[in-house]
């Protein structure tokens, strides 16, 4: 699904360079729930922006099934962002002049294919994260939590083949990070989602397949859920976690 | 909702307060230099303001800080929408948009904005100068001189003004989106433009360079025309003033950053402090800008208590109530004449004094200008026949004003004013006369100078001198002048005015000329070959204005005819009148700036205040108490009105009075009291700013909910 091999990033601040990303590579499966984590600085969110191509990459290759998105042209990239990738952000960035409903039909607007059908998926789809009632709202007027799952469904919209999230949970309670948590949950059991989520919060990484550890620009670690329940698998995180800062 | 169009229909609509406010902006820009332009360059003003004059050189200079200020407004109202959109524009593109529709879509926006405001702009500036205009004539004065005639030539350049402004927008449109890292156009609006450090010490430089940059602007002309004798491109000597503006822009730094305070009360005012250094660039630059309108309008004010009071305190300084002069060869009423029109008005003639001059050659040094590949320079080449002068005899002088002078032969007295003035052509300085039709020829040995209000511009001469130098002069070489006084001057208008008709009406058009026409002249110009320039003939030819008897009450007639009366009750009386074009002009070029520099205010407190919104609350929830919260937006709102204020006030009186000192190196009675009234004036705008301040200061409290 995902295959990115040998990702080089940096940003250069005065007569300064900094490395962000050293060279890293790795695959995300098919249906898969993949998580990063790191501390601060690691890398976490320049990798995602990468992978999106929001911002530009120095070297390396990022195969989205079999397009390889470093090579593509603008215009190419514009059709990859609205066909095959969902993004979720920490900060939501939801459009605040329209409602929740338009706000998840927009990347169908964007790519012109606006059907009844689309419409009718767009009504399934806060059915199932039970924004429902909220539908007809403005970003203003709903919680954290609703506004975050409205980000999920949007990315879901046109069915991508896969969800890019940048810390989806971060700026959520306990409560309202479950529901969206719970939400992924769903986008992957209901409508086979491949989510690579990155999060500095190791409830939402124990339900994913699978855990990348950055730090220093580099995977420090990769860890595996298995066939392990979910505390069992946080435990596991944390002693990571731990380990990591001594 | 299936289209993209849709969506950003409704986004517009949702957002329209963004949409307002940058057509509102460029709507006021382009009214504001159209009205500009329509006044400057309609006839009625035109044929009043004569080309290449002070007049007309302070009106365009203060045009181009207008039409400055009005760009770089524009240009923030622009930037401000492209910060608030920039969130929207960035989703559409990270949802994966192609960023050609985007602009595409966004470029048929930004046109039909600029197309609608810009000629909104164009369109009302008519009613709007019309109007102004209308309430000066309504409420001020009334002449025929003051109808208003526009000229569509105007409206050009104001189109190419939004034209140049609505490049300008779709550029910056266009630079908005055209970005390769999405996340940083996503995050545009978040992105402050602070600025950190500020030495204390760009207070005093600022201040330094302010003056350095003032008297160096001022006399770097000064250096070229009298050093290097070249008269330098205006662009050139322009360029001298831009340590104004560095210096201006550093005071500024240095009052937004720093403050003019002690360091030890830093933290009494740190949340307006911590604001005003947020956006620093943005506050700074407007704060610049306003600053600079400020002094264009006030330089614009000064212009009629100025020249009010000058005029007003020169007519209360005449010796005598009724003084007229006239060339021999003209049948002008003489005190016959004249005592009985007196008597047909009731007016009492207390006392009449004439007597007859001379005009005879004088020498002087010429500036013989050469254009070359730099300019136009001159050198200057004495000649011992320049032009003219009027001449009175020793005896005449004495009769006339009672002071003797025992002049011995071959001296001459100057007659200057009590200001120690003469008129721009009396050079005072005479060392050869010249009897213009026999040749015969007088060396002066010496020239002293007497103060006569009456009199001065002329030269007084021995008797004996004086008759052998006025030997074979024609009538037209010799005139008469003739002062009076009456009893209760402030009641003889109607007979003023008559008197002074009745002097037109006798005067032939051998004397239907400017004061600057001069029979030497004319003859040494007509010896050469050449077409005298101040010549009736010459000046039809050109298309220039002439002076007609058909038009004797219009400015150009009152103000400049060779033979105009001074009767000071018709004087007094018709000021108004005779400068109302003067005037009004320049009550229009401050309005117009004025009302920039409000609006510029306004639409910057309020962008403090929507800003703000967002600390505010956090303030409040930190347990900020109602007061407090109005004192920390009272400050900005302080800072935002009251800098560019005092600053700019400061600035241009400081180089007005240098103006007024370096005419000539001494500040008169006169100009004092102008710089008075100038102050009494500053005073009532700023009541006038004040009110604005407090009208917006009540706007942001309401946005921020402060009580």
């Amino acid at each position: 699904m995902l295959e990115v091999s040998a990702l080089q990033k940096n940003y250069q601040v005065g007569k300064n360079t900094y490395e962000v990303l050293k060279g890293i590579s790795f695959t995300v499966n098919d249906g898969e729930f993949v998580a990063v984590m790191g501390p601060s600085g690691s890398g976490k969110t320049t990798l995602l922006n990468c992978i999106s191509r929001y911002i530009p990459v120095d070297a390396g290759q990022i195969r989205l099934g079999s397009t390889d998105l470093a090579s593509l042209n603008e215009k190419q990239l514009a059709k990859v962002r609205n066909q095959k990738l969902g993004f979720v952000f920490q900060d939501f960035l939801l459009l605040d002049g329209l409602t929740v409903r338009q706000n998840i039909l927009l990347p169908a607007i964007i790519g012109e294919t606006v059907s009844e059908r689309v419409e009718e998926q767009a009504d399934h789809l806060c059915s199932i994260f039970g924004i429902q009632h909220i539908m007809h709202k403005y970003p203003a007027e709903i919680s954290g939590g609703e506004k975050q799952r409205t980000a999920v469904a949007r990315a879901l919209i046109n069915h991508p083949l896969l969800i890019l999230a940048d810390e989806p949970t971060g700026n959520l309670d306990s409560k309202s990070s479950r529901a969206v948590i719970d939400t992924f949950e769903q986008a992957r059991t209901s409508l086979s989602a491949t989510i690579f989520m990155v999060t500095h919060d190791s409830f939402a990484a124990s339900f994913c397949d699978r855990v990348i550890i950055l730090r220093d620009g580099v995977i420090w670690k990769t860890v595996v859920k298995g066939g392990r329940k979910r505390l069992a698998f946080q435990d596991e995180l944390l002693d990571t976690i731990r380990e990591m800062g001594q | 909702m299936k289209t993209f169009t849709d969506i950003y229909k409704t986004l517009r609509k949702k957002n329209r307060g963004q949409y307002a406010l940058l057509t509102g902006c460029l709507f006021f820009s382009v009214l504001l230099i159209s009205a500009y332009l329509s006044i400057m360059r309609s006839p009625t003003v035109l044929s009043v303001l004569p080309e290449g004059g002070d007049s007309r050189k302070q009106v365009m200079m203060i045009f181009v800080l207008t039409a400055i200020g009005c760009a770089v407004f524009s240009l923030y109202a622009a930037s401000l929408f492209f910060r608030q959109k920039s969130k929207d524009l960035g989703i559409f593109l990270a949802l994966g948009m192609e960023r050609q529709t985007l602009a595409g879509h966004l470029i048929r926006e930004l046109s039909v904005i600029a197309l609608l405001s810009c000629s909104a702009g164009i369109l009302l500036s008519i009613p709007l100068t019309k109007g102004i205009w209308g309430l000066f004539r309504l409420f001020l004065v009334d002449t025929e001189e003051m109808v208003l005639f526009l000229d569509p030539g105007a409206f050009t350049i104001a189109l190419l003004f939004s034209i140049c402004v609505t490049v300008i927008l779709l550029h910056m449109g266009i630079r908005s989106i055209r970005r390769i890292n999405i996340m940083e156009i996503i995050q545009e609006r978040h992105k402050s433009e602070p600025i950190h450090d500020v030495p204390r010490s760009y207070g005093i430089i600022g201040i330094l360079l302010v003056i350095f940059g003032a008297v160096l602007g001022y006399q770097a002309p000064v250096f070229f025309i009298l050093g290097l004798h070249w008269y330098p491109p205006e662009i050139l000597t322009a360029i001298f003033y831009i340590p104004v503006f560095i210096g201006l822009y550093m005071i500024l730094l240095h009052t937004v950053i720093n403050g003019w305070h002690k360091k030890k009360a830093v933290y009494k005012d740190i949340v307006a402090t911590s604001q005003m250094k947020f956006q620093g660039r943005q506050t700074v630059r407007n704060l610049l800008v306003m600053s600079v309108l400020i002094a264009g309008a006030y330089f614009a004010s000064f212009y009629t208590p100025m020249i009010s009071v000058g005029a007003l305190m020169s007519y209360d300084a005449r010796p005598v109530d009724y003084a007229y002069h006239f060339r021999m060869d003209q049948q002008i009423p003489m005190e016959k004449e004249v005592r009985e029109l007196a008597d047909e008005y009731d007016v009492t003639i207390t006392d009449w004094n004439s007597a007859p001059m001379i005009r005879l050659g004088v020498d002087g040094t010429q500036h013989v200008e050469t254009e070359t590949s730099l300019g136009t320079t001159w050198e200057p080449v004495y000649r011992e026949l320049l032009n003219s002068e009027l001449f009175l005899s020793e005896s005449s002088y004495t009769a006339l004003t009672g002071e003797t002078l025992n002049l011995s032969s071959g001296t001459l007295a100057a007659i200057l004013d009590s200001e120690g003035n003469a008129g721009m052509e009396f050079a005072g300085n005479a060392k050869l006369l010249t009897n213009p039709l026999s040749g015969h020829t007088l060396p002066v040995t010496a020239v002293q100078t007497v103060v006569q209000n009456a009199l001065y511009g002329r030269y007084v001469m021995n008797d004996k001198d004086y008759l052998m130098m006025g030997e074979n002069l024609t009538p037209e070489w010799e005139e008469m002048i003739c002062l009076f006084n009456v009893e209760d001057c402030d009641q003889t208008y109607e007979f003023a005015k008559t008197l002074f008709y009745d002097i037109v009406d006798h005067s032939d058009s051998k004397v239907e000329v400017y004061d600057a026409w001069d029979p030497v002249r004319k003859q040494l110009s007509e010896e050469s070959g050449a077409a005298y320039w101040a010549d009736p003939e010459y000046l039809e030819e050109y298309g220039f204005e002439q002076i007609s008897y058909d038009v004797r009450d219009s400015s150009n007639f009152r103000l400049f005819w060779k033979y105009m009366p001074r009767f000071r009750v018709l004087d007094k009386a018709d000021f108004v009148k005779t400068m109302a074009v003067y005037l009004m002009v320049f009550i229009f070029v401050a309005i117009v700036c004025f009302a920039a520099v409000f609006v510029i205010a306004y639409t910057r407190s309020m962008t403090i205040a929507i800003n703000g919104q967002q600390l505010y609350d956090d303030l409040r929830h930190l347990g900020a108490s109602n007061d407090y919260l109005y004192q920390t937006i009272r400050s900005q709102m302080k800072r935002v009105f009251c800098t560019p204020a005092v600053i700019g006030t400061c600035i241009i009186y400081a180089f007005y009075a240098m103006i007024m000192f370096f005419n000539d190196n001494k500040l008169s009675v006169s100009e004092l009291a102008g710089m008075a009234a100038c102050l009494l004036l500053i005073a009532c705008i700023s009541a006038l700013f004040y009110g604005v301040y407090r009208m917006t200061l009540r706007k942001v409290c309401a946005v921020l909910h402060i009580r």
